[in-house]
C-alpha cells in the first residue's frame, strides 16, 4: 500500500508552500515521529544554554520525542564537569521531560562518549536505532573504515522497504560553509550506497551554521551546526543551497507522518529561519 | 521568507542509484580505492604481517589487563568513563612499562605503511585526502607520547576514508589516528598512545 503511494508520487519530491510564521503547525499527527537535531553544540556557553532554553519553549508546542545530536557534543575535554555543563545542566528541563538524546561523534567528541547512557550510543561508535516508522542509521565520520562501511551496507540492505531512512552524522557530504565545505572523499564511498538503498534525508554539522541543500540525487542535506557554535557570516551560499541562515545559533523540529517529512528551524531568537 | 515544507519519498532516484552503484560498489564495499596488483597486495600481506601479529598480542594484553577491571557498562556517571579509561591506561602502561615506538609498527611495515601513504597523496585521491584533513582539525603544535594518553580536549584529526582501505584492519580495541604529520596507534578505551611512526604524512597537509 505505501509502495503504491510513493510510486505515485514519485515526480513530487518537495511541496514549498509559503506561509506566515505564525500560521506554521505540524500536523502532530498520531502515531507520527518528532524529534529535534542539534549540532556542534557543546560549548557551555551561555549562547548554548539559550539554544536549549528555546528548544524547551519550543516543545511546549511541538512535543518532540527525541533529539539527534550531530556531533561535537562535549567540547574541550571529557571531565565529569565538562559533561554537566555541556549538556547535562542545558538540557535538564528536556531530560527531566523524558527527552532521550542519540548522539553521533564529532572531532571533537572522545569515542568513549559511547559509554555515556545518556547519548543511547551503547557502546556502539556507529549504530542504528527505529522510531516508528523511520530508521535512524547514526554513523561515525571522524572515522570511516571499512568495517564501518561494510556494516552501513548491510544495515542498510536489511532495512524494510517502505521505511524512512534517515542518516546522520557530522562531517556533511555537501555544505556552503566557508569553513570546512563538503565532505568529498567521504562522499564518494558513502553517497552510492545512499543513492542504493533509497536513504531519504541526511543531517550533519561541522561548519557552524544552517543550511539546507537542494536535494541531491534524491535525498535531501541540511547542516545543522550552529545550535552552540556559530561562526557568523560562515555560510557561502552556492548552487547547492536552497536556503540557509549564518546569523544565529539554531535548532531544528522535525515531524515525519507517514509518507510526508515537515520540519522547521528556529534561531536562538525563536525566529523562524527555515 | 518563512516557509512551510513538505518532504516526500523521492523514488526517482532508483535508476540513478543502480548505476552509480555499478560504478562506486567496490569501493563502497571496503575494497581499495585503488586497487593495487595481485603481486602488490601480495607484497603489502606480507609487510603488514608482523605489524598484525603484533596487533593482536597487543589486543591480548589489553584484553587480560581489562578483565582485572570491572567491566564498563553503558553509566550515566561520567565519572565512572573517566575512572575506567584512567585505570585502563595506568594498567596497560604498567603492562609495557618500557614501551617504545616501532613496537608494534615493525620496520617492514613502517616502510609499507609509508608506501601507502605516498601512494594514496600522490594518487587520484590524493587532492581529496588531503582536503579530508585540512577539513578535519589538523594538528599543528601537539606532540603526544608513545605510553601516554591522548591530551584530553584536543580534537581528532579526522583520517582520510580512502587511506584507510589502504591500510589494515584493526581489531576494535585500536585506531590509527593522525597527529600533525605522524600516524599513530591508539587505544580506543584507554585513550593510550600505543605506537606511532614519525612524519609519514606529507609537510603542509
Amino acid at each position: 500500500m505505501r509502495k503504491t503511494r510513493i510510486l505515485l508520487l514519485s515526480f513530487v519530491s518537495v511541496f514549498f508552500l509559503a506561509a506566515r510564521a505564525d500560521e506554521f503547525r505540524f500536523p502532530l499527527k498520531s502515531g507520527s515521529v518528532r524529534f529535534a537535531a542539534i549540532g556542534d553544540m557543546g560549548t557551555g556557553d551561555t549562547a548554548q544554554y539559550e539554544v536549549a532554553q528555546r528548544m524547551v519553549a519550543a516543545r511546549q508546542n511541538f512535543p518532540f520525542e527525541f533529539v539527534i545530536m550531530l556531533g561535537d557534543n562535549i567540547y574541550g575535554g571529557s571531565t565529569p564537569r565538562d559533561f554537566e555543563k555541556k549538556f547535562e545542566v542545558p538540557y535538564k528541563p528536556l531530560l527531566d521531560a523524558g527527552v532521550k538524546f542519540y548522539a553521533s561523534l564529532g572531532n571533537h567528541d572522545n569515542p568513549n562518549e559511547r559509554f555515556y547512557k545518556l547519548f543511547n550510543m551503547n557502546e556502539a561508535t556507529y549504530y542504528t536505532f527505529k522510531k516508528g516508522n523511520v530508521r535512524f542509521y547514526v554513523l561515525d565520520s571522524n572515522y570511516m573504515d571499512a568495517k564501518q562501511l561494510e556494516w552501513l551496507q548491510k544495515q542498510l540492505q536489511e532495512a524494510g522497504e517502505g521505511d524512512w531512512k534517515i542518516c546522520y552524522f557530522h562531517h556533511p557530504l555537501y555544505s556552503s560553509g566557508k569553513s570546512h565545505g563538503s565532505s568529498i572523499e567521504l562522499r564518494s564511498l558513502i553517497e552510492p550506497l545512499f543513492i542504493k538503498y533509497g536513504v531519504d534525508a541526511v543531517f550533519s554539522g561541522h561548519d557552524h551554521v544552517y543550511e539546507r541543500v537542494k536535494p541531491e540525487k534524491g535525498i535531501y542535506y541540511f547542516v545543522e551546526g550552529s545550535s552552540g557554535q556559530l561562526r557568523a557570516g560562515g555560510l557561502a551560499k552556492s548552487s547547492i543551497t536552497d536556503d540557509g541562515f549564518d546569523s544565529d545559533r539554531t535548532f531544528m523540529m522535525i515531524e515525519i507522518t507517514g509518507d510526508e517529512l515537515y520540519f522547521q528551524t528556529l534561531s536562538r531568537a525563536g525566529n523562524q529561519v527555515d | 521568507m518563512q516557509m512551510k515544507r513538505r518532504l516526500r519519498h523521492a523514488s526517482q532516484a532508483i535508476l540513478l542509484a543502480a548505476a552509480l552503484f555499478l560504478a562506486l560498489a567496490p569501493v563502497a564495499s571496503g575494497q581499495n580505492a585503488s586497487p593495487s596488483s595481485p603481486k602488490e597486495e601480495a607484497k603489502n600481506a606480507e609487510e603488514f604481517k608482523e605489524f598484525l601479529d603484533r596487533v593482536r598480542a597487543y589486543v591480548t594484553l589489553h584484553k587480560t589487563v581489562a578483565s582485572s577491571l570491572p567491566v564498563l557498562k553503558p553509566t550515566a556517571l561520567p565519572e565512572m568513563i573517566n575512572a575506567h579509561e584512567q585505570a585502563l591506561g595506568r594498567k596497560i602502561r604498567e603492562a609495557r612499562p618500557h614501551a617504545k615506538r616501532g613496537d608494534i609498527f615493525s620496520e617492514k611495515s613502517r616502510a609499507a605503511f609509508r608506501r601507502a601513504v605516498r601512494d594514496e597523496f600522490r594518487g587520484p585521491q590524493g587532492r581529496l585526502a588531503r582536503k579530508t584533513i585540512q577539513q578535519g582539525e589538523p594538528l599543528k603544535e601537539v606532540h603526544v607520547r608513545i605510553n601516554e594518553p591522548y591530551p584530553d580536549g584536543v580534537p581528532f584529526t579526522t583520517v582520510p576514508p580512502t587511506l584507510l582501505l589502504r591500510f589494515p584492519k584493526l581489531p576494535d580495541e585500536v585506531a590509527y589516528r593522525i597527529v600533525g604529520r605522524d600516524l599513530i596507534l591508539l587505544d580506543v578505551e584507554s585513550n593510550l598512545v600505543i605506537d606511532s611512526i614519525q612524519e609519514i604524512f606529507p609537510p603542509a597537509i
